[in-house]
C-alpha cells in the first residue's frame, strides 16, 4: 500500500508541475510593439491608426495597414490574409505574430467592435472573419 | 402592460420556487409525502408561471414590441418567422428561460419516475438550481442592490441616459437592430435548445449524487441516474455536433473546432459526465468505485456551472470569440457556482469516511481497473480543458494581464491522452467481457492488434505520413477502431442490446483518426506558382526588402474572370461571375466557380456568398460577411470562402464617395468629383476574349488577314484584328478591323496602327501592340466614359481530408449512448413496474 501510494503522489505531483509549466509558457500577456521583442506570438492590442493607408495587394495577397498600439507607437503592420470584414469598424484590435525591424507581422488578428446601441456596453471580441 | 405582467410573473415564479424547495427540503429531512405533494403543487404552479411568462415574450417578439429592449436588440421587422421564434433563445436572458422550462420539464419526469428515498432530495437539488437560474430573470433592484436582468425591461429602463430618451421618454424605435446574421443559419435554430436540454439533464445525477449523499442510500441511485447521464451525453454531444458543424459551414476560420471557450464550455461536461457513465456502469458490475461516482457527477454538472460562469460573467471578455454580452451578473453567477460546488463537494467529503470502499485492490488487468483509469483520464482531459479555458483567471499566477494559450497547448495535451484512452478501450472491452490473465489476453489481442499493424502501415504509405508521433497516435486510433469492432461483432452475435459501449468506443477510434487526418493534413488549394513559393517559404529561402525571412505563406488564389487556372494539379478552377440576389439577405452576392477535375471527373461549381451585414453596416462603411461553400465528399471536404472580389471593393468605393460628397455638400464644398472627358484605355486580349466596359461589350474575334495594297511600303507585319463592338442597349453590333502594322522606313522601323471609328458611338479601335508569346494583342480605345474593372474574385480554398469520418465517429458515438440509453432504461422501467 505504501509504495503504492508514494508513486500515485509523485506522477500527480509530476504531472501537475509539468502542465501547469506548460502552461504558464503557452500563455503570454498582452504587450507593446517595444514589448514584442524576439517572441514570435506577441500579442499587441492597438487602434488602427487611420491617418495612414491601409491597404490589401492583389500582388502579394497581404494586407498592410498601421497600428497604433497603447503606448501611441504607430507601426506597419502586415496581415498574411485578406482584410476582415469589421476591419474599419473596430474600436479595438489585437495582432498576433512577431516584430521583425520596423515591422509587424501578424499571424492573427482579433477585433473588438463597438456595440452600436449602447454606449455602456464594452461590446465584444469576434474573430477576423476574412473577406 | 404585458412586460410588466412578464416581469410579475417571473418573480411569481422564482417565490413559489423557493416555496416548493423549503417543502422538498422537510419532506426530504422528514420523509414525508404531505409536503412533497405541497412541494409538486408549488413546482407546478412555478412551471406554469414560467410557461405563461416565455409565451408573453415570444407573443412580444412576433409583435415587434420594439419598446422592449430584448426585442429591439434581437430582432428586427425583417426576420422570418422561425427566427423570431428562435430570437427568443437568442440572448442571455432567453437562453435563462429556456434552461429553466427543460429543467422543470425534466422534474416532472423525475416525480413520475423517482422512488424512495431517492425523490424528495433529488427535487430539492433541482429546484435549488432553478432558484438559481429564474434569480439571473427577475430585474429586482433592492436597495440598489440589483438582481438578474429581466427580459421583460424597456428600452428606457435599459438606457436611461440616452439623449434620444431624454429629449421623449416614450420614443419607441420603429424597427429593431436584428438578429446577428451568423446566427441565420437552421443549425443555430436547434443547437441552443439541444444544448440546454444536455445542460438541463447533466444537472439530474448530480441531484441523485447529492440525494445519495444526503439519504446515505449509495448504491441504488445509479440505477436510475444512468440514463439520465447517458441521455445528457447524448444531448450535449448533438449540441457540440451541431455547433461545430455550423462553425465549419458557416464561420470562416476554416474548422469545426477552435477550442474557444464556448465549446469548451460544453465539451467538459460531456467528458466528465462521460467518465461518471464509466464509473456507474463499473459499479452496478461489482459495487466498487462508488466514491468516483458519485464525485464525477458532482463535478460534471460543476462544470456546466463553472462554464456557465466562465462565459456569462464576462471574465473571459477578450479571449473568447463568441462570449456573451455582459449582464453584469457576475455576483449572482459566483454566487451560484458556489453553492453548487461547494454544497456538492462539501457534502462528499462530509461522508467521505462512511462511503464504501471495495474490499480488496482490484488487479490491474481487470475491468475495473481499465475501466476507473479511463474514467481518470476523460477527467485529466477535462481538467486540462478547465485550466486553458481558465486563462485570464489563472494564467494571473504567471503574467499580468494574461492572453488565452496557444491552440498547441491543447492539442499537446489532449492527444497523449486520448492515445491512452484508445488503448484502454480495447483491452478494458476484452476484460469487460471475459476474465484474463496476460497471457489469454495477450492471444486475444493478437489478431485486432494484426490488423491494427497492417491498417497503420498501409495508412503511412498511402497517406505519406513523416512524423513519428502520428504514426503511433494512428495505430492507437485504428486499435480502438478494430479491437472494439472485432468485440463488437462477437457481442452482437450472442445479444446485440449489449453492443452500446463498444460501438461508442468504435466511434471514439474514428474520432481520433478523422481529427488528425482533417487538421494535420489540411491542405490549401493553391496554384503551382504560388505553391513553389509556399514551398520556398518554408524552406526559408524567401526573403522580403529588408532582408528578413518570410515566414507567411501565401494562401489565396486570385481568379480572374472566365481566365481558368490550374490548383494542385488536380483541377482547373473558373470564375464565371456573381449572381445578386436579394430575396434571401440584402444584396447578397454568389460566386459561381468552376471545378473541373483535370482526371476528367465530373465538373462542379462552388458557390460561396459575400453578404452585406445589414445589422452593423453604416451610410460610410459597409460591413461584409462571408458564407463559405463546403462540398463534403467521403475521401475530403472542399471548403471555400470569398476573401474579396472587384463587386466588394466596387461597392465600398461607391459608398466611400458618396460619404464624401455628403461630406462636400455638408461643408459647401462644390468641387465634385472630375471626370476626364477624353478617355483612352488599353486591354490585353486574347481572341476569343471578350470585356464589358460601361455600357459595352468588347470582343476580340480573331485575326484576320490583310490585303497588301492598304499598307505602307516596306511592311515586315501586317494584320487586322476583327473587334465586335456590342451595345446590348440598343441591340447592336459593330464590327470593325484595326490594322496593325510595322514597316521600315531609311533602316527604322515603325509601327502604324491607324484607328478605326464607330462613329455611332464616337469611339476610336486602334490595334497598337501584339504580344506573340501569349497570343494577344493590345487594343486602344479612345472615348469611353467608363473605366474598364476586370472582374476578379479572391478565394481561400482548403481541401480537408477525412472530415466526413469526424462525422461518422461523432454519429457513431450518439448511437451508442442511444443504445446503452435503452439498455439501461428499459431495466429501471422494470424495476418502476415492480
Amino acid at each position: 500500500m505504501k509504495p503504492k501510494l508514494i508513486i500515485g503522489i509523485v506522477a500527480i505531483v509530476g504531472f501537475t508541475s509539468l502542465l501547469m509549466y506548460n502552461f504558464g509558457e503557452s500563455i503570454s500577456t498582452y504587450t507593446t510593439f517595444e514589448g514584442a521583442g524576439e517572441r514570435s506570438t506577441a500579442h499587441i492590442p492597438g487602434t488602427w491608426d487611420d491617418e495612414k493607408e491601409a491597404v490589401f495587394s492583389l500582388e502579394t495577397k497581404r494586407f498592410t495597414f498601421y497600428m497604433k498600439d497603447e503606448d501611441g507607437v504607430s507601426k506597419k503592420v502586415v496581415y498574411s490574409k485578406p482584410k476582415p470584414n469589421n476591419f474599419e469598424q473596430a474600436d479595438q484590435l489585437v495582432v498576433i505574430g512577431e516584430m521583425r525591424g520596423d515591422t509587424f507581422y501578424a499571424n492573427e488578428m482579433l477585433m473588438k467592435c463597438p456595440s452600436k446601441y449602447n454606449d455602456a456596453d464594452p461590446g465584444q471580441f469576434t474573430e477576423a472573419v476574412e473577406g | 402592460m404585458l412586460g410588466i405582467l412578464g416581469k410579475l410573473l417571473l418573480s411569481a415564479s422564482f417565490v413559489t420556487s423557493i416555496g416548493a424547495m423549503v417543502f422538498y427540503f422537510i419532506s426530504a429531512n422528514k420523509d414525508e409525502d404531505r409536503t412533497l405533494k405541497l412541494g409538486n403543487w408549488l413546482f407546478t404552479a412555478k412551471t406554469t408561471f414560467l410557461v405563461i411568462a416565455s409565451g408573453i415574450l415570444i407573443y412580444l417578439i412576433f409583435q415587434h414590441q420594439f419598446q422592449y429592449y430584448y426585442v429591439f436588440n434581437y430582432t428586427s421587422l425583417d426576420l422570418t418567422p422561425r427566427y423570431l421564434f428562435s430570437a427568443f433563445y437568442g440572448g442571455q436572458e432567453g437562453s435563462f428561460m429556456l434552461w429553466i422550462l427543460f429543467s422543470a420539464l425534466f422534474g416532472f419526469g423525475l416525480m413520475k419516475w423517482t422512488r424512495a428515498p431517492y425523490k424528495a432530495p433529488v427535487l430539492f437539488f433541482l429546484t435549488l438550481t432553478q432558484v438559481f437560474l429564474l434569480s439571473m430573470l427577475l430585474g429586482w433592484d433592492i436597495f440598489g442592490l440589483k438582481l438578474g436582468a429581466s427580459p421583460f425591461r424597456t428600452i428606457a429602463e435599459e438606457m436611461p441616459n440616452a439623449p434620444f430618451l431624454q429629449t421623449n421618454p416614450d420614443f419607441v424605435p420603429s424597427d429593431g437592430s436584428g438578429l446577428n446574421d451568423l446566427l441565420k443559419s437552421p443549425w443555430m435554430m436547434i443547437h441552443p435548445p439541444v444544448l440546454f436540454i444536455g445542460f438541463a439533464m447533466m444537472t439530474i445525477p448530480y441531484c441523485f449524487a447529492m440525494a445519495a449523499l444526503w439519504k446515505q442510500q449509495y448504491h441504488k441511485w445509479i440505477g436510475p441516474a444512468l440514463p439520465w447521464t447517458l441521455s445528457a451525453n447524448v444531448a450535449l454531444l448533438t449540441a457540440i455536433f451541431l455547433g461545430g458543424y455550423w462553425a465549419y459551414v458557416t464561420l470562416s476560420f476554416g474548422g469545426y473546432w477552435a477550442w474557444d471557450p464556448v465549446e469548451n464550455a460544453s465539451l467538459v461536461p460531456w467528458l466528465i459526465g462521460t467518465a461518471g457513465i464509466h464509473t456507474m456502469i463499473i459499479q452496478r458490475k461489482s459495487s466498487i468505485a462508488q466514491k468516483s461516482s458519485i464525485l464525477f457527477t458532482i463535478l460534471a454538472y460543476v462544470a456546466v456551472v463553472y462554464e456557465t460562469f466562465l462565459t456569462r460573467s464576462g471574465i473571459l471578455g477578450s479571449s473568447s470569440v463568441h462570449s456573451f454580452v455582459d449582464l453584469g451578473l457576475y455576483n449572482q453567477l459566483l454566487a451560484f457556482m458556489l453553492v453548487v460546488t461547494l454544497v456538492g463537494l462539501g457534502l462528499f467529503f462530509w461522508r467521505y469516511k462512511e462511503l464504501p470502499s471495495p474490499e480488496k485492490e482490484s488487479s490491474i488487468l481487470s475491468r475495473e481497473f481499465m475501466t476507473v483509469t479511463g474514467a481518470m483520464m476523460l477527467l485529466i482531459l477535462g481538467l486540462v480543458i478547465i485550466l486553458g479555458t481558465s486563462s485570464p483567471i489563472l494564467g494571473r499566477l504567471f503574467v499580468e494581464n494574461p492572453t488565452p494559450p496557444e491552440i498547441s497547448f491543447y492539442n499537446t495535451w489532449s492527444m497523449p491522452i486520448a492515445m491512452i484512452m484508445a488503448l484502454l478501450t480495447v483491452v478494458g472491452q476484452y476484460l469487460f467481457w471475459n476474465k484474463h490473465d496476460a497471457e489469454s489476453l495477450a492471444s486475444a489481442l493478437i489478431n485486432p492488434l494484426l490488423v491494427t499493424s497492417a491498417v497503420t502501415i498501409l495508412s503511412v504509405i498511402f497517406g505519406d505520413v513523416r512524423d513519428l508521433y502520428y504514426m503511433v497516435y494512428l495505430f492507437c486510433g485504428y486499435f480502438a477502431i478494430v479491437g472494439n469492432a472485432w468485440i463488437m461483432i462477437k457481442l452482437a452475435m450472442k445479444n446485440p442490446k449489449v453492443i452500446g459501449g463498444s460501438l461508442t468506443h468504435v466511434g471514439f477510434g474514428l474520432l481520433l483518426v478523422g481529427i488528425l487526418a482533417s487538421s494535420a493534413y489540411n491542405e490549401p488549394l493553391v496554384d503551382q506558382k504560388t505553391a513553389n513559393y509556399n514551398a520556398a517559404v518554408e524552406r526559408g529561402e524567401v526573403t522580403d526588402e529588408q532582408g528578413f525571412k518570410v515566414t507567411q505563406k501565401e494562401e489565396m488564389l486570385l481568379l480572374n474572370l472566365n481566365e481558368p487556372i490550374m490548383i494542385d494539379n488536380k483541377y482547373m478552377v473558373t470564375y464565371e461571375g456573381y449572381d445578386l440576389d436579394n430575396t434571401v439577405r440584402r444584396g447578397q452576392q454568389t460566386y459561381k466557380i468552376l471545378f473541373e477535375p483535370i482526371d476528367g471527373g465530373k465538373p462542379f461549381y462552388m458557390n460561396p456568398e459575400v453578404y452585406p451585414m445589414l445589422t452593423s453596416s453604416t451610410q460610410e462603411n459597409i460591413q461584409w460577411s462571408v458564407d463559405p461553400d463546403v462540398r463534403t465528399g467521403l475521401m475530403s471536404d472542399i471548403y471555400l470562402y470569398v476573401g474579396g472580389s472587384s463587386y466588394v471593393e466596387q461597392q465600398n468605393e461607391w459608398v466611400k464617395k458618396n460619404a464624401e460628397m455628403m461630406q462636400n455638400a455638408a461643408s459647401q464644398d462644390t468641387a465634385g468629383i472630375q471626370k476626364d472627358s477624353v478617355n483612352v484605355q488599353s486591354f490585353n486580349m486574347n481572341p476569343g476574349q471578350s470585356i464589358d466596359v460601361g455600357n459595352y461589350t468588347i470582343r476580340f474575334v480573331n485575326y484576320v488577314q490583310t490585303d497588301s495594297t492598304e499598307l505602307p511600303p516596306n511592311t515586315t507585319i501586317g494584320v487586322r484584328a476583327e473587334v465586335e463592338l456590342i451595345h446590348p442597349a440598343s441591340n447592336r453590333v459593330i464590327t470593325l478591323d484595326p490594322l496593325f502594322a510595322v514597316y521600315s522606313e531609311n533602316g527604322q522601323s515603325y509601327i502604324f496602327s491607324p484607328p478605326a471609328f464607330a462613329s455611332d458611338f464616337d469611339l476610336e479601335f486602334q490595334f497598337t501592340q501584339i504580344n506573340p508569346q501569349e497570343n494577344s494583342i493590345e487594343l486602344t480605345v479612345t472615348g469611353l466614359e467608363e473605366e474598364y474593372e476586370p472582374e476578379w474574385v479572391l478565394v481561400v480554398a482548403d481541401e480537408k481530408p477525412f472530415i466526413s469520418v469526424v462525422w461518422t465517429g461523432t454519429f457513431i458515438l450518439m448511437i451508442g449512448f442511444s443504445i446503452s440509453i435503452f439498455r439501461h432504461w428499459g431495466r429501471e422501467k422494470e424495476k418502476n413496474s415492480d
